[in-house]
């Protein structure tokens, strides 16, 4: 009886401190960034488009091709919600820190797996989370992310402004038409950019020659191929030497 | 009168100039015409089709598509689109997209950003109306995608059939490959009726599938196993065709003639991208005007290190293969 009551009385102690905790931080962050918020325009920035949104790839005469974007997003919770993509909604009450550990529910989805990258602020700038952070400290729009990316990785923003790296349609005669680009983030998830391994599309069924390959779930698949692979090795071997 | 023994003739050699019809020869005769009537029927009997409306009689006498007069082609053009609202059900556009000049297209593949889906194959399915049993039947694909083991590039140890979880899978690279677009085009030359040569201005290699005789040598004489030869009425499900057509590549084939890629001329003529590039979902295809220095097969050629499939062949191909990392 004793323990349970303690126990309550202990939950109900911390839930008190807790609060009285939270409301004086609320206001001493109030009344310190009150120079700061006085900065931000009233109305917060706005932003046109959540990046969630995958703006159709190629062609609308094109329905028969799969041109499904290699990047499936969903968005965060809050978009999903209803709300604005408006970081500053609730970044204007969470000051930026060069912290790695995300306190709140709303960000514990991402796995950060970025080279070298280690906190938000690598890339996020620290007062607009609406925008990206370039060297000098200075915003870089979200619209603009290709440039975010281009400060580490030049050699392959140069080859994407040809047109040679990432994925193009649409027309290669510009004169014709349109030729549509996708930005980096539409393919790659900034947070952890390696290209998803996929489920290959089934190969071809009838081989034009000979029973090759032999029948699915038969114990000589394997035995089979491996010894050839190394007879023609060893056979290639042969013949260098 | 002196009889002239040079001009005796004995009754023997009469007997053999003047042979009497016995019954033996008689029969001979007549089951030899039998033979000869029943040969000669089997051989016009394609003409039957004429009967049937299964070809219309300009059809066959058809001149090469290179003599057709503008007015003879327009009425061809008509005639096919017909046959395919005839058999299918719908009717396409069918265009005969001329080569531009000035544009001479080249392809580049980098072989660091493929991870071997197999999009592009089934991409060219869609485009080009090959014939097909189901959905997922791959054989008249005219891409065929290799994976290799890194280390090397042995083609022989390549394998066609891989089917894992998911692509790529460590230690392997996969090179897709089609119609090479030569310069030297062996295929060309091998064609006893030069029923497929190479466009002079953008240097696609062409088909007149209408005037093929299916001898295949094309493909024996290719050395990238690009051709695929139609060996029965091509199957295809109505709702799959693809309405926008040409002459020279996806039209409806016939039985017995032989296709390959054409860098999807009726897209590529119009400025549009190929479709194996559109549906590449790493963008790992490169494609553009040759000619043009700002395009962007261009760009790859410029500033990237490119090889060609099968150099020692010598038939100088337009699709460059380059590796980026």
């Amino acid at each position: 009886m004793d323990l349970r009551i303690r126990k309550v009385v202990r939950a109900a102690a911390a839930v008190v401190l807790g609060a009285s905790a939270t409301v004086v931080w609320l206001a001493c962050d109030a009344g310190e960034a009150a120079p700061a918020l006085a900065a931000v325009p009233a109305n917060l920035p706005v932003v046109a488009r959540p990046p969630a949104h995958q703006p159709p790839t190629g062609l609308a005469s094109d329905a028969h091709l799969d041109k499904t974007p290699p990047r499936q997003t969903v968005g965060l919770d809050l978009v999903r919600n209803g709300w604005t993509y408006n970081c500053m909604e609730c970044h204007k009450l969470l000051p930026a820190r060069w912290h790695y550990d995300r306190p709140l529910s709303e960000h514990q989805d991402i796995q950060l797996d970025h080279g070298n990258n280690r906190f938000c602020l690598n890339c996020h700038h620290a007062t607009n989370r609406n925008a990206f952070v370039d060297y000098d400290g200075r915003e870089i729009a979200e619209a603009d992310v290709v440039l975010l990316c281009a400060k580490c990785h030049g050699t392959i923003h140069r080859d994407w402004q040809a047109s040679v790296h990432g994925r193009v349609n649409g027309f290669w005669d510009s004169r014709l038409g349109v030729k549509t680009r996708l930005r980096c983030i539409q393919c790659h998830d900034p947070h952890s950019p390696r290209f998803r391994a996929m489920k290959p599309l089934p190969p071809m069924k009838y081989p034009p020659r000979g029973a090759y390959p032999p029948a699915k779930g038969s114990p000589q698949q394997d035995a089979k191929l491996a010894p050839a692979g190394q007879e023609a090795g060893a056979r290639q071997a042969g013949n260098a030497s | 009168m002196n009889s002239d023994p040079q001009n005796e003739v004995s009754p023997q050699t009469l007997e053999r100039v003047y042979q009497p019809v016995t019954r033996r020869t008689f029969l001979k005769g007549t089951a030899a015409a039998v033979a000869g009537l029943a040969g000669l029927g089997a051989a016009l009997s394609p003409l039957l089709a004429l009967e049937r409306g299964e070809l219309t009689l300009e059809a066959l006498l058809q001149k090469r598509y290179r003599e057709l007069k503008p007015e003879e082609l327009r009425r061809i053009l008509k005639a096919l689109e017909d046959q395919c609202e005839r058999e299918y059900g719908v009717r396409p556009a069918v265009h005969d997209r001329k080569a531009r000049a000035g544009v001479e297209f080249g392809y580049a593949l980098n072989l660091t950003r493929c991870i071997g889906c197999r999009k592009c194959a089934y991409g060219c399915l869609k485009e080009n109306n090959q014939s097909r049993d189901a959905a997922d039947d791959l054989e008249m694909s005219y891409i065929r995608v290799l994976e290799l083991d890194k280390g090397g590039m042995n083609l022989e140890t390549s394998t066609l059939y891989y089917d894992p979880p998911t692509v790529p899978q460590e230690g392997k690279f996969y090179m897709p490959v089609q119609c090479q677009q030569c310069r030297q085009p062996p295929c060309t030359k091998v064609c006893p009726v030069r029923a497929t040569w190479q466009e002079e201005t953008d240097g696609i290699v062409v088909v007149d599938y209408n005037w093929c005789i299916g001898c295949r040598y094309c493909m024996a004489a290719c050395p990238y196993d690009a051709r695929r030869f139609n060996y029965k009425k091509p199957a295809l499900p109505p709702a799959e065709i693809n309405p926008n057509q040409d002459y020279l590549s996806n039209r409806l084939r016939y039985k017995g003639v032989v296709e390959k890629c054409t860098f999807c001329l009726q897209r590529s003529r119009a400025g549009k991208y190929p479709a194996c590039l559109e549906v590449c979902p790493t963008g790992a295809r490169i494609f553009g005007d040759l000619r043009d220095p700002k395009s962007e097969i261009r760009y790859v050629l410029d500033h990237k290190r490119v090889y060609i499939l099968k150099e020692e062949v010598g038939t100088l191909p337009r699709f460059y293969y380059f590796f980026d990392k």
